[in-house]
């Protein structure tokens, strides 16, 4: 009864009602379609950082991460990845063995960063995506794949030989020959120009680790992870052994640091649009009761009480919320399927504080987007009506039933 | 790094300057060493040091150890060298993946022959200033580019006593036009004999980034030689001693020791 009567209501100044929905969907429209996209840039950023050389969690040796010395490294990492497996039984783990060198091929020779890997383990095309050759072996085999920037500057291709030198761990003087077998893309200029991939025995073998390891690497599985809450769990299932638990946001503290800054701005600007639509509603909202002054004296005069007044006027309200709300989703839901996939390799390239930067974004609504807009319409619509309707329904009868 | 290291560590390594006249009689001309004097001409003192480590030709044997907080590591090594610009260290022994291992020096050049690898790999320019082998002795200080006379402003500051010997502090400011990474060095020569008994070298703020100190000075003809010499990082528990057992000068060394194909055999 009460909404049969607040939707005829609301069609007989069809108008006013038309504008109100109108205002409404477009501000549900903005916010979602920004949010959406911000959210698709942001998780495909974290996405990069955790798939590539970061992960959700790291281990490491102890003090590591504050000065990365060839020697400080996760003593039996054979023996630390199992407990952690046991921990973590759905995580995905890896260990990475990290270090300098110089590289020679001919008379030609450049600095490089050798990661040593997991090759049977290893998201491959999250490290490096291979041009030329193939990746690595599963076994160790001195094969080495390196950067295409670094490739081009020693004049090497799959099938060359590759020497590298540097000092390992016990001082003593580290040389090999390795086998190009692949030449790829690692992610950024920088890290083309520098990178060698090899077996992580054999860089183990080369730097003189044993089975240590510099960083093992936890991959958490699912889209909503908690890998502040993983590293906590991981440190206390790890307590006694000598090693430290970082998670990626305390890795990259300013990615992390910038992302929620430009969410809180976000949350801003919604606040900003909803203000903006919700001083219209409670004009058009306050309009409409003054209007209907004497329509309500004349109801109160028959008996309806005044909550059933104040219900009227909040659900006329709520309705055209609905009904802009649905209009706003549809329309955000339409541009962003247009605008998908974003292709922003023209406008970003290499690495943003430490994170890879998407080529493309695939668009899609963001259910938090949706929560952000669907509370905020609520809000906007309750904070624009109840004022009004609750002036409506404290009317004297007698008095507004002559209001002209 | 400049010849007055060269003249050091020189006398050390690679550069191992041997007299070009008979060991024991002086190059005409060679200023005396002014013992006596409290603040004397700092041209003709320097001309004295740079020209007693210079020499043509040298062969020498040494040992160096390096000891760091997480390792230590002993080398024997030879040297070989001719003027400035040719030299060749080779490690007769140490452990496995060293023993074997050579470098040489030509002209501005660094070439490494890698035992493990049965390679031969070129240096790079920019990492003249990392280290050599591990130790704390630099690419670059290998090199030995740079002159005191033509690179730097020197300056006598005044005498002082160290380690129970009387000798001048004198000050070392790279010229603008110089290619050297030390904002200064300090250089402490001893009074009776023109050798230096130990060199600090200055950071950027005059913050010192290490200390190279000479010992077990002998007498080889006219000239003096320190037969130790040890570097120690300002900021690291770590240091490279060089101990000489033996060196010649003024030897005659075929051109073909230096040579690169050679090198690449690994002979």
């Amino acid at each position: 009864m009460l909404l049969r009567m607040a939707w005829r209501n609301l069609w007989r100044t069809k108008r006013r009602t038309i504008i109100t929905v109108l205002a409404m969907s477009l501000g549900v429209m903005g916010i979602v379609a920004l949010h959406s996209y911000q959210r698709a840039a942001y998780d495909e950023m974290v996405a990069g950082v955790t798939r590539g050389m970061i992960g959700h969690v790291q281990v490491v040796g102890p003090g590591w991460r504050e000065a990365p010395d060839l020697g400080t490294v996760v003593a039996d990492a054979v023996v630390v990845e199992a407990r952690l497996r046991a921990a973590l039984p759905a995580a995905g783990t890896e260990k990475r063995v990290l270090g300098a060198a110089l590289a020679g091929a001919g008379d030609r020779s450049a600095g490089v960063s050798v990661t040593g890997i997991e090759p049977g383990n290893t998201d491959g095309a999250a490290l490096l995506t291979i041009e030329a050759g193939r990746p690595l072996g599963p076994a160790p085999a001195r094969e080495a794949v390196v950067g295409s920037g670094l490739a081009r500057e020693l004049g090497v291709a799959p099938g060359d030989e590759l020497v590298l030198f540097g000092q390992a761990a016990d001082g003593s003087l580290a040389n090999d020959r390795f086998l190009v077998v692949g030449v790829g893309d690692a992610g950024s200029y920088d890290a083309n120009a520098v990178s060698v991939f090899v077996h992580i025995a054999d860089a183990q073998s080369f730097f003189s680790l044993e089975d240590g390891a510099h960083q093992i690497i936890v991959r958490l599985p699912g889209e909503s992870v908690d890998p502040e809450g993983t590293a906590g769990h991981l440190r206390e299932a790890l307590a006694g052994m000598p090693v430290e638990v970082w998670a990626w946001g305390e890795i990259l503290p300013e990615l992390k640091k910038t992302m929620e800054q430009k969410m809180k701005q976000q949350h801003a600007v919604d606040f900003i649009v909803f203000l903006i639509v919700a001083l219209g509603v409670l004009n058009t909202t306050t309009m409409s009761t003054f209007e209907r002054t004497r329509e309500f004296g004349v109801m109160a005069s028959l008996g309806t009480r005044r909550g059933r007044i104040l219900g009227l006027v909040v659900t006329e309200t709520l309705i055209q919320g609905l009904l802009g709300f649905t209009l706003g989703m549809g329309a955000a839901a339409a541009i962003l399927a247009a605008l998908s996939p974003v292709d922003l390799s023209g406008v970003v390239q290499g690495d943003v504080l430490g994170a890879r930067m998407p080529d493309q974004l695939i668009l899609r609504i963001h259910g938090a987007a949706v929560l952000s807009a669907g509370v905020t319409t609520l809000l906007t619509m309750l904070a624009g009506s109840l004022l009004p309707a609750w002036r409506a329904s404290r009317l004297k009868p007698a008095e507004a039933a002559r209001y002209v | 790094m400049f010849r007055l290291l060269t003249a050091m560590l020189p006398a050390v390594l690679l550069l191992l300057p041997a007299a070009a006249q008979a060991a024991d009689a002086p190059p005409p001309g060679l200023p005396a060493c002014p013992t006596k004097t409290e603040k004397p001409e700092v041209a003709p003192l320097l001309e004295r040091m740079e020209q007693m480590m210079d020499g043509r030709s040298s062969v020498a044997t040494m040992t160096m150890r390096i000891k760091t907080e997480s390792w230590s590591r002993t080398l024997k090594m030879k040297t070989w060298s001719k003027g400035e610009d040719y030299a060749l260290i080779r490690v007769l022994e140490g452990g496995p993946r060293e023993t074997g291992m050579m470098t040489l020096k030509r002209e501005k050049q660094l070439w490494n022959y890698l035992p493990q690898a049965g390679r031969v790999m070129k240096l790079p320019s920019g990492m003249m200033g990392d280290s050599w082998m591990g130790s704390d002795f630099t690419n670059d200080d290998l090199v030995g580019g740079n002159s005191v006379s033509r690179d730097f402003d020197s300056e006598v500051l005044g005498t002082v006593r160290h380690e129970g010997r009387d000798a001048w502090r004198i000050r070392l400011t790279p010229r603008p036009s110089a290619a050297v990474v030390w904002e200064s060095i300090e250089v402490v020569l001893d009074r009776a004999t023109c050798v230096p008994l130990e060199q600090r070298f200055y950071d950027e703020g005059q913050t010192l980034a290490r200390t190279m100190s000479f010992g077990d000075v002998r007498t080889l003809g006219w000239r003096h030689f320190p037969g130790r010499m040890a570097v120690k990082p300002a900021d690291e528990k770590r240091e490279t001693v060089i101990e000489y057992e033996d060196i010649r000068f003024d030897v005659e060394i075929p051109d073909s020791t230096f040579s690169l194909h050679r090198l690449q055999q690994g002979r």
